[in-house]
C-alpha cells in the first residue's frame, strides 16, 4: 500500500455520503441486529436493493457498518432477556444474561463492545496484511487451482456444519443446481429455462438470498404468533468501567478469540456463529476458573465477543482475494462487488488499489464508532426492545418483496423470493442447513467455467487436474478433507446401527 | 412439514435421476468434448449419490412405527397455520397482480390484512400500513428511482 493509494482512499471516503451512509448503517446495523429474530445476514440482505443505487465506496461501507453493528447488537437481547439477538450471540447469551440477574449487565454489554470492537480491529489487521500477500500468490493461479479451491471452500463450509455431513452435501448440490439455471455456462445453452425469458439470466443471487435469511425468517415468526417477547431486564452497572482492567486481565482470552475468530471466518462457510461457539469452548477449556462459567463469568463473553467480529472481518479475506465468500454476509458481498464492476480476485489488489485500501480504512472506521454507537444501542436498548414483533415483521415482508423487485425490476424476482423463502423454512424444518445452498449458488458458475475449462485443457484425464505443484498440494488438501466427511461419516453410521 | 429422511432422499433421488436425464439430452460444444452437460451431469450424480446415503442413513436409523411424513407442531394451531398461509397467499397476490393493481394499493392491503391477523388493532393496523407504505414508496420510487408498479394510480402517480 503506498501513500499515494491511501491518500486516494482517504480522499474516497472523506466524501459527506460516506459518512452519512456510515451513520445510517450504524444505526440499522443495530437495531436489526438487537431484534430477536433478525440477524446480521438478513440485515445484510435487506440492504442490497438500497445499496444499487450507491457508488461502489458508500455501498461498501454500508455493508461492513451494518453487518459488524449487527453482529455486536446481537449481544444485547442476549443480556437482557436470554435471547440472543443473532446465531452469533448464541453461544454466550445464558452467561450475559446471568450477569444481568446479577446486576452486571452494564458490565456484560460492555465487554460486548468493547471487545467485539478489538476482535473486529485484529481481523481487519489480518485482512490488511494477510489479503494483498495472498493475492501476490493467487496472481499465478490457473483454472487447475481455482478449481481445487472453490472444491475445498465448498467442503468446509459441509464440514463445519456438522450436524448432517450428509444433508450438507444436498444442500450444497441443491445450491449447484439452481446455479445450473440459465444461459451462463461455457456453451451458452439456456439450461433448465423451461423456455421462459426471465429465467435465461439464471437465479438471482440477492433474491435467493433475500428468500432464504429473510422471507424464512418471517414465515418462522408469523407461524409462531402468539409467543411474546418477555419485558427486557435494566441495564445496570456501568458499560465501561472496569473494561480496561478486563483487558488487562484476558489479553490472551482477547488475543486468541480473535485470531480463531479470523480463522474461522476466512474459512468458507463459517462465520461469526460457529466462531462464538468455537471460542466460548476454548476459554472455557483454558481458563483458571472454569467452575464459574455459565453462572455469569465475563471471560468466555470477553473472547467469544471479540471472535465473532472477528470473523466478520476474515471472512472478506477469500472474498476478496478469490471471490470466494468466507461465510453469508460475504456471499452477498460478492453479489453487490460484481454488480459495481468490482471484480473480486487478485487483479483487484493490482486494478483498483484505492478502493480495496478504502475498503480497509472502512473497516477501521465501523469498528471505531462501534464503541459510541453500541453506547447508545446499550443505553436505548429497552426502547429498541419494545418494538412489538406482529408489526415488525409484515414490514420486514414489504420491504423485501420491494428489494426483491429492486434487483431486477420485475414481479418474477418477487416470484424467486418466495420460491427460495419456502425452500429454506421446509430445509430447516428438516434439519438441512441452507448456508450451504447459498455457496452453491454463489460458487457454481465459477466451479462450473474451471472445471469444463481443466477439463478441456487435460483432456479429460483427472490426473492433469494435479501436474501443477499449488494445484496438486490443494487438490490432495481437498481429498483427505473429502476422505476425512466419509470416513466420520461411516463411523457415525455404524455407531448408530450398533 | 417433516419428512421421514428416507421419503426426503427418495424425492431427490428423483430430482437427481431428472436431472442427468435432462444433461444427457443437452447439446454438446461444437469441436470440444466438454460443453454444457459436463458439469449438470456431475452435479446430478453428487445429488444422486448424496440421496442414497440419505435414504440409507434414514433406513439405518429408523424408528418403528414412526410416519414417512409429519406435520410440525405448529400446523395444529389454526391462528399460526393461518398466518403461515396468508402471507405465502399475499405475496402471491403480489407476484400475479402488481403489475396491474400497483404497490400502494397492495402495500396498503397486504400490510393491513397481516397487521390485523396478528391482533394489531384495525385503526392502528391502518395507520401504520398507510405510514410504512409511504415510507417504502418515498424511499425506493422517488429517493432510489425503483419503478414500483403504478397499477390503478398511474393517472395520478
Amino acid at each position: 500500500m503506498t501513500v499515494d493509494t491511501l491518500l486516494a482512499a482517504l480522499g474516497l471516503i472523506a466524501d459527506p455520503q460516506v459518512l452519512i451512509v456510515i451513520l445510517f448503517a450504524s444505526a440499522f446495523g443495530l437495531f436489526v441486529g438487537a431484534m430477536p429474530g433478525l440477524t446480521a445476514t438478513m440485515a445484510t440482505a435487506l440492504l442490497v436493493p438500497i445499496t444499487f443505487f450507491m457508488p461502489p465506496i458508500p455501498a461498501l461501507a454500508a455493508i461492513v457498518t451494518a453487518s459488524a453493528m449487527a453482529i455486536f447488537a446481537g449481544d444485547i437481547p442476549g443480556a437482557l432477556l436470554r435471547i440472543p439477538g443473532t446465531p452469533a450471540s448464541a453461544a454466550y447469551a445464558d452467561e450475559a444474561y446471568a450477569m444481568t440477574l446479577k446486576g452486571q449487565a452494564g458490565t456484560a454489554l460492555g465487554a460486548g463492545v468493547v471487545f467485539s470492537a478489538f476482535g473486529g480491529i485484529f481481523g481487519t489487521v489480518v485482512l490488511v496484511t494477510a489479503a494483498p500477500a495472498l493475492a501476490e500468490v493467487a496472481l499465478a493461479f490457473s483454472s487447475f487451482e481455482y478449481f481445487w479451491l472453490v472444491c475445498l471452500g465448498l467442503s468446509c463450509a459441509v464440514l463445519i456444519a456438522q450436524d448432517s455431513a450428509i444433508k450438507g452435501m444436498l444442500a450444497l448440490f441443491l445450491g449447484l443446481a439452481a446455479a445450473l439455471i440459465g444461459l451462463e455456462n461455457p456453451a451458452a445453452v439456456p439450461r433448465l429455462t423451461f423456455g421462459t425469458t426471465e429465467l435465461m439470466g439464471g437465479i438471482d443471487m440477492i433474491q435467493a438470498m433475500i428468500g432464504m435469511f429473510a422471507i424464512a425468517e418471517v414465515l418462522r415468526a408469523v407461524a409462531a404468533t402468539g409467543t411474546r417477547l418477555p419485558p427486557p431486564r435494566a441495564v445496570t452497572g456501568a458499560i465501561f468501567a472496569g473494561q480496561w482492567e478486563l483487558m488487562k486481565k484476558y489479553p490472551v482470552q482477547a488475543l486468541r478469540g480473535s485470531s480463531i475468530g479470523t480463522l474461522i471466518g476466512a474459512l468458507p462457510g463459517a462465520g461469526a456463529d460457529i466462531a462464538a461457539w468455537i471460542t466460548y469452548a476454548t476459554s472455557k477449556r483454558f481458563s483458571k476458573e472454569p467452575e464459574k462459567f455459565g453462572q455469569g463469568h465475563v471471560e468466555g463473553i470477553v473472547e467469544a465477543g471479540a471472535a465473532n467480529n472477528a470473523a466478520v472481518s476474515g471472512a472478506w479475506i477469500p472474498a476478496l482475494v478469490f471471490g470466494i465468500p468466507g461465510d453469508s454476509i460475504t456471499a452477498i458481498v460478492i453479489g453487490v462487488l460484481y454488480l459495481k464492476n468490482v471484480i473480486p480476485g487478485p487483479t483487484l489488489f493490482l486494478n483498483q488499489p484505492q478502493t480495496v485500501t478504502a475498503l480497509f480504512v472502512i473497516f477501521f472506521l465501523a469498528n471505531l464508532v462501534m464503541i459510541p454507537f453500541g453506547w447508545l444501542a446499550v443505553k436505548s436498548a429497552r426502547r429498541i426492545l419494545a418494538v412489538p414483533r406482529e408489526v415488525l415483521m409484515p414490514i420486514v415482508l414489504m420491504f423485501c418483496i420491494v428489494g426483491a423487485f429492486a434487483v431486477t425490476n420485475s414481479p418474477f424476482g418477487v416470484g424467486v423470493m418466495l420460491a427460495f423463502g419456502l425452500l429454506g423454512f421446509v430445509m430447516e424444518e428438516n434439519g438441512f442447513p441452507v448456508a450451504p445452498v447459498i455457496l452453491g449458488l454463489v460458487l457454481g458458475p465459477m466451479l462450473e467455467q474451471h472445471f469444463v475449462t481443466s477439463m478441456i485443457k487435460a483432456d479429460g484425464m483427472l490426473l492433469g487436474f494435479f501436474k501443477r505443484p499449488i494445484a496438486a498440494a490443494l487438490g490432495v488438501v481437498t481429498l483427505l478433507v473429502w476422505g476425512s466427511m466419509i470416513w466420520r461419516g461411516l463411523r457415525a453410521l455404524v455407531r448408530k446401527a450398533a | 412439514m417433516r419428512l421421514d429422511d428416507r421419503l426426503t432422499g427418495a424425492l431427490l433421488l428423483a430430482l437427481a435421476i431428472a436431472l442427468l436425464v435432462y444433461a444427457m439430452g443437452l447439446p454438446p460444444m461444437p469441436g470440444q468434448r466438454y460443453g454444457a452437460a459436463a458439469f449438470p451431469t456431475v452435479v446430478a450424480l453428487g445429488l444422486g449419490l448424496f440421496s442414497v446415503l440419505l435414504i440409507w442413513q434414514g433406513w439405518r436409523t429408523r424408528r418403528p412405527g414412526a410416519p414417512l411424513f409429519a406435520w410440525a407442531g405448529w400446523v395444529k394451531d389454526s391462528r399460526n397455520l393461518g398466518n403461515f398461509l396468508l402471507s405465502l397467499a399475499l405475496v402471491g397476490v403480489y407476484v400475479a397482480a402488481s403489475d396491474k393493481i400497483g404497490f400502494i394499493p397492495l402495500s396498503l392491503a397486504i400490510l393491513f390484512a397481516l397487521f390485523v391477523r396478528q391482533g394489531v388493532t384495525w385503526g392502528r393496523a391502518a395507520a401504520i400500513a398507510a405510514l410504512a407504505t409511504a415510507a417504502i414508496q418515498y424511499a425506493f420510487a422517488s429517493l432510489l428511482r425503483v419503478p414500483l408498479p403504478r397499477g390503478l394510480l398511474d393517472s395520478i402517480l
